[in-house]
């Protein structure tokens, strides 16, 4: 095993350690000793031993044949050999990649500050200064090339060709593409010359470094990037998976030993968390830096709960076989369920405070102790599950609530630090990069719960967080509720509450402590609204639907969820223009104030929309981002993207599902544009980008009894009939039948405004799609 | 997610297209009140998935029933406020018992 260390000077030193890792074999003697017979017979280059491990759902010693390997390359070839003599044997410890158990067995991690003995290159003695549950670490000096292509960021896989750019040591260097000996020589030499710890590229796993590997073999020019020579670059080929109904696109990786590469374009959440949160996840999970940074945080915590079980010296089942217990239809009704999710009272509402329970599902795993092998334990008694009636086991820690509970209490670590900071100080953006990874990894840990190809995964366990989740926040609301407040919506882990009188953060912390103590879990008021807009179903006007809001806190901050703004197909353009509006309202301190203010908004609004027709919006602000939901060849209606994808392969550009693909809408039987052939100037489709245009500003109108016609007259007319455009109807007018108005207006004078449905003389407001549909 | 039982929503869309031939013979005006109906028993599918009733219709009805007797309870408080002759009706309590109670 070689390994690489990074001196004090910042000189890169690789240490050879002799690692004899094993896997385990459990079943009949006979069938045992002949493996070990075949083993010996073949002179693998193993030891053999006889000996006792725990196993998780047992939970007991358990008698195995364990199989160490001398040459830890050759692991999963002698246990896939071993398996197809023996395939009846249980195994475990078969597949955990090499480089964590190797950090795992020396109780290192990577990136770790070491102290470390050597001596003739050998490694003989290291220990880790520093732990992986500090908050504040120092990090290696890495020295850094980025490599891209010159220009605008564009996919070479779709046929952008330009010059080689690298960064080095503080300067640029530009190596031109037609002239390919001198492009390979120049990177060479700057390999050579500043030995860069991690390489960062946009498009090198798929362009760039296999071009340079190409050059390199055709004029037979060795070239650097591995810092171990004797290694080849790694390789992986692209591939498309589902998940969570997305068809996602995996490029090919190209992976180097004794340094690292990154390719932004191909990791996972590059630009949420970032390198800081990628090297977080590789200190919390041991698996390598290259690794981490291609693939999902569930791969992250599938390792940690791996790691977990080795440290308690508990075997990792391969190729788990564990159907799911039986159960009746009835049960099977009660428990194949999700978490709660209401139909919120459409209309605008001011003063509504959002509570959040924090991490929900991972706080109730470590809170209820709900685990593979704790949920449905023939143990103890135990503690039965709400609606299910599942035992749990209480007198022993389960496996994932060990791994999670040190994960909650570093994440809120960051959190306080991050708060702890002010606004502009640069460490804020380093903790919240960390903390948005400890986000993700908690966030996938569910996932991983009811997953039946999961290592720890059970059915049952994950419908026993799901029934917890279901129980916690009727508790809240019961809770919120005898306190005289109104439950707006609810959502799986949040409440949406309004009480006429209750305002500010003050008058809901007390209420927070009883959720506190009473459910067990941490709940946080997310913020107060001035004010705040729930949503009609597009397919069902008259009934709103749970994820379509948004709103504006007090701090005037936005939270926006559902509508355009907050789709990746919408053109930039028209999202800019929405969220601008956004901005614009969120100055109005409650319903009256927002209405005060969509004069303003409509004013931007038919500014925005006069330079869209006008041809002057920037083509690159309206093009449409879709991910292909399919391959090219299934394409059965011609859709919007189906016609860009046509175009794209008829350039001889080809395409996988879950790849990304722009187009622009554009006039004539073309109807779409692919971008990626867009290289000069074209006129848009100004009528379809009107259509997609009006439709987001009436998704924010609309909860104002704004129609599309009276949109239309404002934006496209400049004309309003209650005053300027965006001046509403008086209250108690019906828009419908603005002559009646007249007789209406007198009446209505003194009576409030019907429009805020969380008025507390207006209960059942909801009604309100009835009377306005 | 794999689930293996049809979720309350898509169980409300069976129960919603079943009575598709009901709706078409109907007349124009009771179909936009049957609409009115099923859209009432929409906005409590978290409560009736919550319920894990065998036979969703059953709660979705009540779910109907819901809707009406707070548009029931919300005109007859109307009623009362214009002719001025307020708790004429023993109507059930508005508000929850202890809403004026400001501990928190």
């Amino acid at each position: 095993m070689a390994v690489w260390f990074l001196d004090n000077d910042g000189h890169a030193v690789p240490l050879l350690d002799h690692f004899t890792p094993a896997f385990y074999a459990r079943g009949p003697q006979a069938d045992l000793h002949d493996v070990c017979q075949m083993l010996r017979a073949q002179r693998a280059p193993v030891d053999l031993h006889r000996t006792e491990r725990r196993d998780l759902f047992l939970d007991q010693q358990v008698e195995v044949l364990e199989v160490g390997v001398r040459f830890p390359a050759q692991l999963q070839r002698l246990q896939r050999q071993v398996a197809e003599f023996r395939p009846h044997l249980t195994y475990y410890d078969a597949d955990i990649p090499l480089p964590q158990r190797y950090v795992l067995a020396r109780g290192i991690f990577p990136l770790a500050y070491c102290r470390v003995e050597h001596a003739d290159g050998r490694l003989t003695a290291v220990e880790a200064l520093d732990s992986p549950w500090d908050a504040e670490y120092r990090l290696p000096p890495l020295r850094v090339m980025t490599l891209r292509l010159d220009g605008e960021l564009r996919n070479p896989a779709r046929g952008y060709r330009s010059d080689l750019l690298v960064d080095v040591g503080g300067q640029s260097y530009i190596f031109k593409r037609d002239q390919g000996r001198q492009l390979l020589l120049g990177v060479r030499h700057l390999l050579e010359q500043h030995d860069p710890d991690l390489l960062i590229s946009a498009y090198g796993d798929s362009f760039i470094l296999p071009r340079l590997i190409e050059l390199s073999r055709h004029y037979g020019l060795p070239l650097p990037l591995n810092r171990d020579h004797g290694q080849a670059v790694g390789h992986k080929r692209a591939h498309s998976y589902f998940s969570y109904g997305k068809v996602i696109f995996r490029d090919e990786q190209h992976t180097l030993f004794g340094r690292w590469h990154i390719d932004r374009q191909n990791a996972f959440l590059a630009d949420d968390y970032g390198l800081d949160g990628n090297l977080e996840i590789a200190r919390l999970t041991g698996l390598p830096v290259q690794t981490v940074a291609r693939v999902s945080t569930g791969t992250g915590i599938s390792a940690m709960q791996v790691a977990t079980a080795l440290r308690r010296g508990v075997l990792v089942p391969w190729q788990k076989r564990q159907p799911e217990a039986l159960k009746t239809g009835l049960d099977l009704f009660a428990a194949d369920k999700g978490g709660l999710v209401y139909t919120p009272i459409a209309g605008l509402h001011e003063h509504v405070a959002e509570l959040d329970f924090t991490a929900m599902y991972p706080s109730l795993m470590v809170h209820f102790n709900l685990s593979p092998e704790t949920v449905k334990a023939e143990c103890c008694p135990g503690v039965p599950v709400p609606e299910l009636g599942t035992p749990v086991c209480n007198h022993r820690q389960g496996l994932v609530p060990e791994t999670l509970a040190p994960l909650l209490e570093k994440r809120a670590r960051y959190k306080a630090l991050m708060r702890a900071l002010p606004e502009d100080d640069p460490r804020r953006e380093v903790y919240r990069r960390r903390y948005s990874a400890h986000k993700w990894l908690l966030v996938t840990c569910f996932g991983y719960l009811g997953y039946k190809n999961a290592r720890f995964g059970r059915i049952e366990a994950h419908e026993a967080v799901t029934a917890y989740g279901r129980e916690v926040l009727l508790q809240a609301k019961e809770i919120v509720e005898a306190r005289g407040y109104r439950v707006l919506h609810m959502y799986v882990d949040g409440l949406w509450i309004h009480k006429p009188g209750a305002r500010g953060r003050p008058d809901y912390e007390a209420l927070l402590d009883i959720i506190k103590d009473q459910t067990g879990l941490p709940i946080e008021l997310e913020g107060v609204y001035r004010w705040l807009a729930f949503l009609p179903s597009r397919t069902e006007p008259r009934v709103a639907v749970a994820n379509r809001y948004f709103g504006a806190f007090q701090d005037g901050s936005l939270k926006i969820r559902g509508i355009e703004a907050r789709r990746h197909d919408t053109p930039a353009y028209i999202k800019d223009t929405q969220l601008h509006i956004l901005e614009i309202l969120a100055d109005g301190r409650d319903v009256a104030g927002f209405r005060a203010l969509l004069p303003k908004a409509v004013a931007y609004a038919t500014e925005r929309l006069r330079c869209l027709r006008a041809g002057q919006a920037p083509a690159k602000s309206l093009v449409v981002q879709q991910r292909l939901s399919r391959e090219p060849e299934e394409f059965r209606v011609r859709t919007a993207a189906a016609r860009a994808v046509q175009q794209l392969l008829g350039a001889g550009i080809p395409l996988s599902a879950g790849e990304q693909l722009r187009f622009l809408y554009v006039p004539g039987p073309e109807k779409v544009r692919a971008w990626d052939l867009v290289d000069q100037a074209v006129p848009y489709d100004v009528e379809a980008y009107t259509e997609l245009f009006l439709r987001a500003v009436e998704s924010l109108l609309a909860v104002a009894s704004v129609d599309r016609s009276m949109l239309e007259n404002w934006l496209l007319a400049g004309a309003g009939y209650w005053g300027p455009p965006g001046v509403l109807p008086p209250p108690g007018a019906d828009p419908r039948m603005p002559l009646l108005a007249a007789r209406r207006r007198r009446k209505a004078a003194a009576q409030p405004t019907p429009m805020s449905a969380a008025a507390p003389q207006n209960r059942y407001a909801e009604h309100w799609g009835r009377r306005f549909p | 997610m794999g689930r293996t039982l049809p979720s309350i929503t898509q169980a409300f869309l069976q129960e919603q297209s079943s009575l598709a031939r009901f709706r078409r013979a109907l007349r124009r005006e009771d179909q936009l009140a049957l609409d009115d109906l099923l859209a009432d028993a929409r906005r409590h599918l978290a409560a009736a998935a919550y319920a894990s009733h065998l036979l969703p219709f059953e709660v979705m009805l009540l779910a109907m029933l819901v809707e009406e007797h707070k548009a029931v309870i919300d005109l007859r408080r109307r009623l009362d406020d214009l002719e001025g002759t307020a708790e004429t009706f023993s109507s059930p309590r508005l508000t929850p018992p202890d809403s004026d109670r400001t501990d928190a």
